[in-house]
């Protein structure tokens, strides 16, 4: 039982993260139907960001606001400036761009904050110390049904649900909201009632990157460091919480997280023996293929319904 | 005092042009209809007007010029499009899409709420399906749902294409009569675009005959009615 709770709290912590990597490519998914394969290396520079931020003495609440800033900024200049010109084109060449800027931003952040000293061995690449947002020291736990629950688990998890509320809100509760949804549901008829869809799909695109970035912040917090590789499997997990949550539906994307994150650590820790910790990657993946044949449109996605 | 004016009005899809240079007058008060069979270009008239496609000539609305606006800022200006086929949220619920109408107003939330209200009251079978999504919605609900959405957006000129298209005739009466009170009780002007030119010859100000891109004959209803070949060619009587 106190082993069973154990690896929930862990699963839900780990699966917070999932949930906002995914709510930033719903958001985006939503509004265009594009696929941002850069997600995760958006969320890896500002994660960068925040790190030399606390490198110049800036405490870590500080830093994070700032690194979102630089999120949502670099998201908007993103759709703005690369994104929307090859839309025009093709849906293809989008995802090419996304592709391209997934290697141009790991190329970047190495090229910027590799040749700092490095304090950790790290595994492909030079690992940087990473503080975290909530206490976790080994001695910051509570203690429930004789289960130890990190502070950080508790902390992670309040914070997601928290963030969830405000999209919530957001949604559901301002012109904003409205705009973004009339524009996900039929973007030529929100055109024809005044809708600045431009302007709604680099706001889009500049939340859905500042979410990331503070998933990238979380996550390099729980680690205790940031490196080049961070993102890569939190993507995929993200993909895989997308699908499962259904991709237009930001309420879908967290509870997929969550759901992935406790299926995660559940497997690994319960069939150890044969899924273990090398192929935890592969439970995203069977996550995928089973969604896409089972409901496509995933737990929450909207099956397009229409009558005549 | 016109309105919307268009002068030498060209308009197409790609290579294609589908619109050669029509000259078109609204005048404030009217319901202007243009009639015209199917590929006479009556859609791509109002797609010009509204600035969804590209297009050339000019294009002024009540003082400005608007042929080289964006759709979105179009509508600010005081033009709202009911486009064929309805262009319905239908994901969002019928409610929402009535917000969206108003999205462009600056006025605050009690006026929005309160013509929500009206429209609620006019629509009476939109008010008991205000939580549903518009999806699910009949034709006819989907077509007054359209024509209140525009709406919301108080908008000076109404274009409306089609709005028969698909419904039953006693819901199309029914339609046709709302936007004649509209344009009798709140001097709403409308552009409207219609194959069942029997009604809405009966409403119109004055009428556009639409051919290959063309406009051929152009006036008031009865005259146009009293032209035996337009007749016979339009109304079928």
């Amino acid at each position: 039982m106190e082993l069973f709770l154990q690896r929930l709290a862990d699963g839900l912590s780990q699966g917070s993260v999932y949930a906002l990597m995914a709510l930033g490519l719903v958001i985006i998914y939503r509004g265009t139907g594009h696929l941002n394969f850069a997600q995760g290396e958006m969320a890896l520079f500002c994660t960068y960001v925040v790190y030399q931020c606390g490198e110049w003495g800036i405490p870590i609440g500080l830093a994070l606001p700032i690194g979102m800033i630089v999120g949502f900024a670099l998201g908007a200049v993103t759709e703005v400036a690369l994104i929307r010109p090859v839309a025009k084109k093709s849906p293809f060449a989008v995802f090419i761009v996304t592709l391209g800027l997934f290697q141009f931003l790991n190329w970047l952040d190495g090229a910027i904050w590799r040749d700092q000293p490095l304090p950790n061995s790290g595994v492909g690449s030079v690992q940087q110390q990473f503080p975290s947002l909530f206490p976790s020291k080994d001695t910051d736990f509570i203690t429930i049904f004789g289960a130890d629950i990190k502070l950080q688990s508790v902390g992670v998890f309040v914070l997601v649900l928290a963030l969830t509320g405000v999209l919530f809100l957001l949604f559901n509760k301002t012109k904003l909201g409205l705009a973004m949804n009339a524009v996900a549901s039929n973007a030529e008829s929100a055109k024809l009632v005044g809708i600045r869809t431009n302007m709604v799909l680099m706001v889009s695109w500049g939340i859905a990157t500042a979410i990331g970035a503070l998933g990238g912040v979380v996550f390099a917090g729980i680690n205790h460091n940031v490196n080049l590789t961070l993102m890569f499997t939190v993507f995929i997990y993200g993909s895989a919480a997308a699908t499962l949550g259904g991709f237009d539906s930001p309420g879908g994307a967290v509870l997929g997280g969550l759901i992935i994150g406790v299926i995660e650590n559940m497997a690994a820790g319960y069939a150890d023996e044969w899924v273990g910790q090398q192929l935890k990657v592969g439970v995203a993946f069977v996550v995928i293929v089973v969604v896409l044949l089972v409901k496509p449109s995933g737990l929450f996605g909207t099956a397009k319904v229409e009558r005549v | 005092m016109s309105l919307l004016r268009a002068h030498g009005l060209t308009a197409g899809y790609g290579p294609v042009t589908v619109l050669n240079g029509i000259d078109l007058e609204v005048n404030e008060g009217e319901i202007v209809v243009i009639l015209g069979a199917n590929g006479a270009g009556k859609t791509t008239t109002m797609r010009a007007v509204s600035g969804t496609i590209p297009r050339s000539g000019a294009v002024e609305f009540d003082g400005h010029d608007i042929s080289r606006t964006s759709p979105d800022a179009i509508v600010r200006h005081g033009v709202a499009q009911v486009p064929q086929g309805r262009g319905t949220f239908p994901e969002l619920s019928v409610e929402d899409n009535l917000r969206a109408g108003a999205i462009t107003r600056r006025d605050g939330a009690g006026a929005v709420a309160a013509d929500l209200q009206r429209w609620f009251e006019q629509f009476p079978r939109l008010a008991e399906r205000r939580s549903q999504r518009a999806g699910s919605l009949s034709g006819g609900e989907q077509q007054m749902l359209a024509i209140a959405r525009a709406l919301m957006s108080r908008p000076k000129l109404l274009l409306c294409d089609e709005p028969s298209l698909g419904l039953a005739p006693l819901i199309t009466k029914e339609l046709f009569e709302v936007i004649e009170r509209l344009n009798r009780e709140e001097g709403l002007s409308v552009l409207l675009v219609e194959q069942n030119a029997n009604l809405a010859m009966h409403m119109a100000s004055r009428v556009y005959l639409l051919e290959t891109g063309r406009i051929v004959a152009s006036g008031s209803a009865a005259e146009l009615s009293a032209d035996d070949t337009i007749r016979k060619a339009y109304l079928g009587f």
